[in-house]
């Protein structure tokens, strides 16, 4: 899990290119990391690329924190 | 004699234009296939045979049931007619029964006496009777790819004028405006508004606008060409050979393309020898290629695989309810699915995308799923009093299934 966490965390900062201390657990995706919609399309193809999964795309959509991206990215990865 | 216009196996070729359609319904000329059908038929029963997935649909619009062997069983014989036959004037069909038309190794009529046709049958048990009568070569246009009807559409817009036997302005024509060109090749219906310095030039062929449309200032509209009706043109230059069906808006520079209905393109950018579904929306400077440089013959990707048209100029293809951002450029012979979405932002679109896929600065993604592109199409469909009927919103679920698999190839290619 806490490998999944910094993957997921690193996708982010990277994704979104913000520095890699801003990005926490709590942090929403467009209100504190400033993702536009795009921006979060290609969040989710990046996390797909990370971690070889398929994430639902409108499962994908309820994700809204790094937390909720890494219990779903976990949950998937956990099947 | 009762009419039965079926679909065959090759419908499919022609997707994405028949993934919410059938075959008949696609617009070459000033009407679509099943009209041109229709005008040799006038004092008889139409009944159709299509594609079990657009059934449902099809038996809501038609207020009939479609693929039902029930309603052509009688005493009156049945013509069974391809469904991609593109009538033109002077076809000849045979009045008595037991006869078949065949064209390219393709049934075009088979027409079976009342006693062929059983309760038990069904279209591929009809088309196997059909085959066996006496056997007729006809040459006639067949539609059998995505680029045919833009091929044919000039030619068959000055047919379908000499068969609707109108001219004449029967709209508000602006004194400012002119016909360039013999006047007996315009047809503007009554509730049509030509607004002010707009050329209509028929020295090549007819102009022919239908009831409600309004054609804006500075635009120039070439014959052969047909607007559909409550069209608006906004300006700009309408090359020969356009047919645009009802509800457009379209402006910039259109030359022999064909627009189904209910689309916009209604800005600056070339769309040329192009066939737009209904509900698609180019952005902005959108622009198709439909000449390669070294003016070789174009290819198409048809079911995976590209295919050599032999055509020199081929435009794109562009799938219902997809819509461009400003800027988007397609290449020569680019086919889009449908319910696209492309951002364009200046990479050349690859020369397919898969239905429901996304394009964002050069790269193909899955977009937000289907909900989201259903809640948008129905926004785009309010604007115009329309609505997305349940039927219509259970095949697009099924397409977006049967689809996912090459769209997610094409995902992970792009990556």
């Amino acid at each position: 899990m806490e490998n999944t966490a910094e993957r997921v965390k690193a996708v982010v900062a990277r994704q979104l290119k913000v520095s890699p201390e801003k990005v926490k657990d709590n942090s929403d995706f467009v209100k504190d990391l400033g993702a536009e919609s795009i921006q979060s399309l290609e969040l989710v193809a990046a996390f797909e690329e990370e971690f070889d999964i398929e994430m639902d795309e409108e499962k994908a959509l309820q994700v809204k924190t790094v937390k909720d991206a890494v219990d779903f990215i976990s949950k998937i990865l956990e099947k | 004699m009762k009419i039965l216009i079926f679909e065959d196996e090759k419908a499919t070729n022609l997707y994405p234009l028949t993934y919410l359609r059938p075959t008949w319904e696609l617009l070459c000329g000033a009407s679509t296939l099943l009209e041109k059908i229709k005008r040799y038929f006038p004092n008889d029963e139409i009944n159709f045979w299509c594609r079990p997935e657009i059934a449902p649909l099809l038996n809501r619009k038609y207020g009939k049931p479609v693929n039902n062997i029930k309603s052509i069983i009688g005493r009156e014989s049945v013509m069974l007619i391809n469904g991609r036959w593109l009538m033109g004037p002077g076809e000849s069909l045979p009045t008595k029964a037991e006869e078949q038309g065949t064209c390219e190794g393709a049934l075009l009529y088979g027409h079976l006496a009342p006693e062929k046709v059983e309760p038990g049958d069904d279209l591929a048990s009809l088309l196997k009777k059909a085959a066996g009568l006496p056997k007729k070569e006809i040459k006639a246009r067949l539609i059998n790819n995505l680029w045919e009807p833009v091929k044919y559409n000039a030619e068959v817009i000055k047919e379908d004028f000499e068969l609707m036997g109108k001219q004449g302005v029967m709209g508000a024509m602006a004194p400012e405006s002119t016909i360039y060109g013999p006047k007996e090749r315009v047809y503007i219906a009554p509730g049509a508004e030509i607004h002010p310095m707009v050329v209509l030039d028929t020295k090549g062929g007819p102009v022919i606008i239908a009831e409600g449309v309004k054609v804006f200032p500075f635009t120039r509209i070439e014959g052969p060409a047909y607007i559909g009706p409550n069209c608006q043109i906004v300006g700009g230059k309408i090359r020969e050979g356009c047919s645009f069906g009802p509800e457009c808006r379209v402006g910039g520079e259109v030359e022999e393309s064909i627009i189904q209905g209910y689309s916009n393109k209604y800005h600056d950018g070339f769309l040329g020898h192009a066939h737009v579904g209904e509900w698609v929306n180019l952005g902005a400077l959108t622009t198709n290629s439909d000449l390669k440089n070294d003016y070789s013959t174009v290819s198409v990707k048809v079911g995976g695989a590209l295919q050599d048209t032999g055509e020199m100029k081929v435009g794109s293809f562009i799938g219902d309810h997809t819509k461009t951002s400003i800027g988007t450029l397609m290449n020569t012979g680019t086919v889009v699915g449908i319910m696209c979405n492309i951002l364009g932002v200046g990479a050349l679109l690859p020369k397919h995308l898969p239905s429901f896929a996304w394009f964002i600065e050069g790269k193909v993604m899955k977009g937000f799923g289907l909900q989201n592109l259903l809640q948008t199409a129905k926004a785009a469909m309010a604007r115009r009093k329309k609505e997305l009927l349940p039927e219509e919103e259970t095949l697009l679920g099924q397409i977006f299934e049967t689809t996912r698999e090459i769209r997610m190839e094409a995902v992970k290619k792009s990556r």
